[in-house]
C-alpha cells in the first residue's frame, strides 16, 4: 500500500507556470485526476512519475522521491497518453522485453498473464503496426502491468476506446483498486471520472481547485453563495426586486455597485435579466466576484 | 421525419476574391525560403543559416582586406563561390530534408494536395525555395566584396564597372552553384520522412563522390582524368566555372563544355526525380 | 551489458529496409581500390586518398553519425524512449548496451571493406592499422553522437557541421585543433601499425589514443548525465 505525495509542488516552463503550487495525496484505491485540456495534468502525471522534475516542491512516492530514481520503476507502471510503441515489434515480444527489463524471474509467465489480463488475445503474435488505436493502448497497460506494480498511473486511459474496451478497463482498474494499489487516471470527461473512481483531483489552469469525493465537490459548490458586483441604471430598485427573489441570498448597495449573494447560479443568472427587463432597469455590468471558484464550477456544470 | 433547418448565426459563404493556383505556389515558395533562414522559427533554427552568413561574409572582409593590401586579386568573386563548396553542402544538407520531410512524414501532403496547387507545383516551389535560400547565403559576401573592391578600384568609372562586371560573374556562379546543388539534394531529401537520414543521404552523396572523383584524377592525367570531375557536384560546378570564365578550381582541359552539358542534365535530372517522386508518393 | 537492449536495438537498426544504405559506401571503396590497383598509378599518389580521405575520413564518420544518431534518437523521435525510461535501469546500463551496438555496427561496416581494399593493395600490416584506426574511431565517434543525440533535437546536423567544418576544414588551417579531430587520431593510429607512408599522419599515436579515449569517456559520461535527468514534458513541444 503505497501513498504519493505532492507538496507545494511547481513546474515552470521559462514564463509559462504548467504547474503551479499544488499540494496533494493519493492513497491506495482509485483516484482521478479532472481537468480541462491543458490544465497540466499530464505534467503532475509525468512528475509523479519520474520523467520530469518539479521546478519547486517535492513529489514523493512510498516516502523516496520519483525523478532520477530508476529503482522507483520495480512498483510503479505508467500507460501514456501518447501511442509509441515500437511498430516492428509483436505484443508479445513487446511485453516480454518489458518484463526482461524489469528483471524479473520469470518474464515468460509474467507477459502471458498481463496480456491476458488485457485480452489481447491471438492477436499478441502480430506486428503492432497492424493493431487498432486500443489495441495498441492494450498492449501499452500490459507492458505497465507486467512487473505487477502496486502503483499504476494513466494518461487519459479511455481515449479513443469503444464503449466495450472501456467497461472492462473500468471493471480491471476498479479490481486492482480494491486489491489495495494506488491508481492514478486522468481524464477530461466528468462522466468517466465519476463511473470509476471515489476520489477527484480537479486541475484547472495548473492549480488544484477541488480534492475529495466527487459527490461532495458537486455538493459544495451548488451550497456555496455566489457573490456578483452588478451596476445598473437604478441600484436600489433592482436590490429590492432581487431580493424577492428565491435565489438571492443577500444584497448590499456600494458605492461600487450592486453586491449580490446568490446561491444558485443558473437560477439567478436567468432571473436577472428577466427582472430587469420587466422593471425597466438597464444593467451597466454584471461582474463575479470570486473568480476561481466559477471557472471551476462552470466547468463542471458545463460538461 | 422533423423538418432539418441550418440556422442562420451569421456565418456567410466567402464570395469574394479567390487568389487561385500562382499566389498560392508563390506563397508556398516564400514560406519555404522563410523557413530554410529559420525565420518564423525558434531562436535554434536560426543558427545555422546566420552562422554560415555570417562565417561567409567575414571570410569575404578579410579577403578585401588582403586583396587591397596586396594590390592584386587573390580570390576572385567566381573563387568566392567555389570555396564556400563546403559550406553550401552543409547548408542543403541540413536544410533540404527540412523542407520536405515534416510534410511527408505526417498528414500535411494530403492538405497541400487538396488545395489548388499541383503536386508538380509542390515541389517545383520547394525546390525553387532551397536553390534561391542557397543563392542568398552568396550574396552577402558577393556584395561585400564588391563594395570593399569597388571603392579602391583603379581606373575611376571605368574601374567600377570593371569590378561590377565581375561582380556579376560570381552572381551567375552563385546561381548555377545553388540550383545544381538544390536539384541533386532535394530529390534525396524527399526519399525519406526523417530528417536524420536525409542529411546523412546528401552528405553521403557529395563527400563520397568527391575522394572517388579525387583518385581517378590521379589515376589518369588524360581524358578520364578530366572527365572526373563529372562524378562529384563540388567538382562538377568548378568545371563549369572553369569553362564559363576561365578560373575555378578544376582544370577541365578541353573538356568543358562537357562540364556544363553534365551541369544542365544534373539540374534537369534531379527536377524530373522530384516531380517523379511526389507525382508517385501516397498523400 | 543490457543484452535485451542491445538485441532490441540491433533489430531497430537493421530490421528495416533503409540498412542496405550501409551498403553502397563499401562497395564503393573496395570497387575503387580495384579500380586504382590495377592502373599504372603509383599507390603513393592514391592511397592517401583512399584510405585516409575516403576511408577514415568520409565513409567512417558518416556512418558513425547515421548509427550513432538513431540508435537513442529515433526512439526520442517517436516517442518509444519511455518505455526504456520507466524500467529499473541504471542509465549508464543503457547508454553502454546502446553504444555497443552503435560501435560495433559502425566498425564491422567501415572495418571489413577497409580490410579488404588494404588487401587488395596486398599489404596484411595496412588493413591490421586501418582495423585499428577504424575501431577506436568508430568508438570516439559513436560516443560523442550519441551524447549528442541526448542533447540536441537535430544531432545529425551539430554532428555534420563537426565533420564538416572540425576535420575537414579548421584542421587544413589550424594545425591545433587537429589534437581534437577523431579522424586525425583515427588515421593516426593506423599509421602507426601500418607503417605505410599512404597515411597522412599529424599525431603521435599515443597520444590519439589517449585523446580518443577522453573523448570517448566524456561521451559516455555525458549520454549518461543528459539521460539520469531527461525530462518528458509529455505536451506538444
Amino acid at each position: 500500500m503505497i501513498t504519493v505525495e505532492l507538496t507545494n509542488v511547481s513546474r515552470w516552463y521559462g514564463n509559462v507556470v504548467a504547474v503551479n503550487d499544488v499540494t496533494l495525496t493519493v492513497r491506495p484505491g482509485v483516484t482521478g485526476l479532472l481537468g480541462p485540456n491543458g490544465a497540466g495534468k499530464t505534467t503532475v502525471l509525468h512528475m509523479i512519475a519520474g520523467l520530469l522534475g518539479p521546478s519547486q516542491g517535492t513529489v514523493l512516492i512510498d516516502g523516496k522521491p520519483s525523478f532520477r530514481n530508476p529503482d522507483i520503476y520495480r512498483t510503479l507502471g505508467l500507460v501514456t497518453e501518447n501511442e509509441g510503441v515500437p511498430g516492428f515489434l509483436t505484443a508479445w515480444e513487446f511485453v516480454l522485453v518489458g518484463a526482461r527489463l524489469h528483471k524479473l524471474p520469470d518474464p515468460e509467465s509474467a507477459a502471458r498473464r498481463a496480456l491476458d489480463i488485457v485480452e489481447l488475445g491471438d492477436a499478441v503474435n502480430r506486428r503492432i503496426s497492424t493493431y487498432s488505436k486500443g489495441m495498441r493502448q492494450r498492449t501499452r497497460v500490459a507492458a505497465a502491468l507486467v512487473h505487477d506494480p502496486a502503483v499504476l498511473i494513466l494518461d487519459e486511459p479511455f481515449n479513443g476506446m469503444d464503449p466495450r474496451q472501456r467497461l472492462h478497463m473500468m471493471d480491471l482498474l476498479h479490481r486492482m483498486g480494491a486489491d489495495g494499489r494506488t491508481i492514478l487516471f486522468s481524464s477530461h470527461i466528468l462522466e468517466e471520472v465519476e463511473q470509476l473512481s471515489g476520489v477527484v483531483q480537479v486541475i484547472v489552469a495548473g492549480r488544484l481547485a477541488a480534492s475529495g469525493d466527487y459527490r461532495h465537490i458537486r455538493r459544495l459548490m451548488t451550497n456555496r453563495p455566489h457573490v456578483f458586483l452588478i451596476q445598473s441604471s437604478d441600484d436600489r430598485r433592482l436590490a429590492t426586486v432581487l431580493m424577492g427573489q428565491i435565489s438571492v441570498s443577500a444584497v448590499e448597495l456600494d458605492p461600487a455597485g450592486l453586491q449580490v449573494r446568490a446561491n444558485d447560479y443558473g437560477t439567478f443568472t436567468r432571473a436577472l435579466s428577466t427582472v430587469a427587463r420587466h422593471h425597466s432597469i438597464r444593467l451597466t455590468g454584471v461582474l463575479p466576484s470570486d473568480e476561481s471558484l466559477e471557472d471551476v464550477f462552470s466547468y463542471l456544470v458545463a460538461q | 421525419m422533423p423538418d432539418s433547418v441550418i440556422h442562420d448565426i451569421g456565418y456567410q459563404r466567402y464570395e469574394g476574391v479567390r487568389l487561385g493556383r500562382r499566389y498560392a505556389v508563390r506563397s508556398l515558395w516564400v514560406y519555404s525560403l522563410r523557413s530554410a533562414y529559420g525565420l518564423g522559427r525558434s531562436a535554434k533554427a536560426k543558427i545555422l543559416p546566420a552562422g554560415l552568413f555570417t562565417l561567409a561574409c567575414v571570410a569575404s572582409v578579410v579577403l578585401v582586406v588582403v586583396n587591397n593590401a596586396l594590390h592584386q586579386r587573390v580570390l576572385s568573386y567566381v573563387g568566392l563561390v567555389s570555396t564556400f563548396s563546403y559550406a553550401a553542402t552543409v547548408f542543403v544538407a541540413i536544410v533540404g530534408p527540412e523542407l520536405v520531410s515534416r510534410d511527408l512524414r505526417t498528414n500535411l501532403l494530403a492538405l497541400y494536395f487538396s488545395r489548388p496547387i499541383e503536386r508538380s507545383d509542390y515541389a517545383l516551389a520547394k525546390l525553387g525555395a532551397l536553390a534561391a535560400a542557397l543563392f542568398g547565403l552568396f550574396t552577402g559576401p558577393l556584395l561585400i566584396m564588391l563594395l570593399g573592391m569597388a571603392f579602391n578600384a583603379t581606373g575611376g568609372v571605368g574601374g567600377v564597372f570593371h569590378e561590377i562586371g565581375l561582380f556579376l560573374e560570381g552572381l551567375v556562379t552563385a546561381a548555377i552553384h545553388s540550383a545544381v546543388f538544390a536539384a541533386i539534394a532535394l530529390p534525396l531529401a524527399s526519399l525519406t520522412g526523417r530528417r536524420m537520414f536525409g542529411t546523412g543521404l546528401i552528405i553521403g552523396v557529395f563527400l563520397i563522390t568527391a575522394p572517388v572523383s579525387g583518385v581517378l584524377r590521379t589515376l589518369d592525367t588524360g581524358t578520364l582524368g578530366r572527365l572526373a570531375g563529372l562524378l562529384d557536384p563540388v567538382s562538377l560546378v568548378n568545371g563549369v566555372d572553369r569553362w564559363l570564365w576561365g578560373e575555378g578550381l578544376y582544370d577541365t582541359g578541353q573538356y568543358g563544355a562537357a562540364y556544363g552539358l553534365v551541369a544542365v542534365a544534373v539540374t534537369l535530372l534531379g527536377t524530373a526525380g522530384l516531380l517523379r517522386r511526389y507525382r508517385r508518393v501516397r498523400a | 551489458m543490457n543484452t535485451t537492449i542491445a538485441a532490441l536495438t540491433f533489430r531497430a537498426l537493421l530490421g528495416r529496409r533503409r540498412v542496405l544504405l550501409l551498403l553502397p559506401m563499401p562497395a564503393l571503396l573496395i570497387g575503387l581500390t580495384l579500380i586504382a590497383q590495377s592502373s599504372p598509378a603509383f599507390i603513393d599518389e592514391w592511397g592517401p586518398v583512399v584510405f585516409a580521405q575516403l576511408g577514415l575520413g568520409v565513409i567512417l564518420p558518416l556512418t558513425a553519425l547515421v548509427v550513432g544518431s538513431s540508435v537513442l534518437g529515433l526512439e526520442i523521435e517517436d516517442g518509444t524512449i519511455t518505455h526504456l525510461l520507466t524500467k529499473p535501469l541504471p542509465r549508464h546500463e543503457i547508454i553502454v548496451a546502446k553504444l555497443a551496438v552503435a560501435w560495433s555496427v559502425t566498425t564491422v561496416a567501415t572495418a571489413v571493406p577497409l580490410t579488404a581494399a588494404a588487401l587488395i593493395t596486398g599489404s596484411a600490416a595496412l588493413a591490421a592499422g586501418l582495423v585499428l584506426g577504424a575501431a577506436v574511431g568508430a568508438l570516439a565517434y559513436t560516443a560523442g553522437f550519441l551524447a549528442l543525440s541526448l542533447l540536441t533535437r537535430r544531432p545529425v546536423a551539430v554532428g555534420l557541421v563537426y565533420i564538416i567544418l572540425w576535420e575537414n576544414l579548421l584542421t587544413t588551417f589550424v594545425a591545433g585543433t587537429r589534437i581534437l579531430s577523431i579522424r586525425e587520431q583515427a588515421v593516426a593510429l593506423s599509421d602507426s601499425v601500418a607503417g605505410t607512408t599512404w597515411l597522412p599522419t599529424h599525431l603521435n599515436p599515443v597520444a590519439a589514443l589517449i585523446l580518443a579515449a577522453v573523448l570517448t569517456a566524456i561521451g559516455i559520461l555525458g549520454a549518461t548525465a543528459r539521460l539520469r535527468s531527461y525530462s518528458l514534458s509529455g505536451e506538444t513541444s
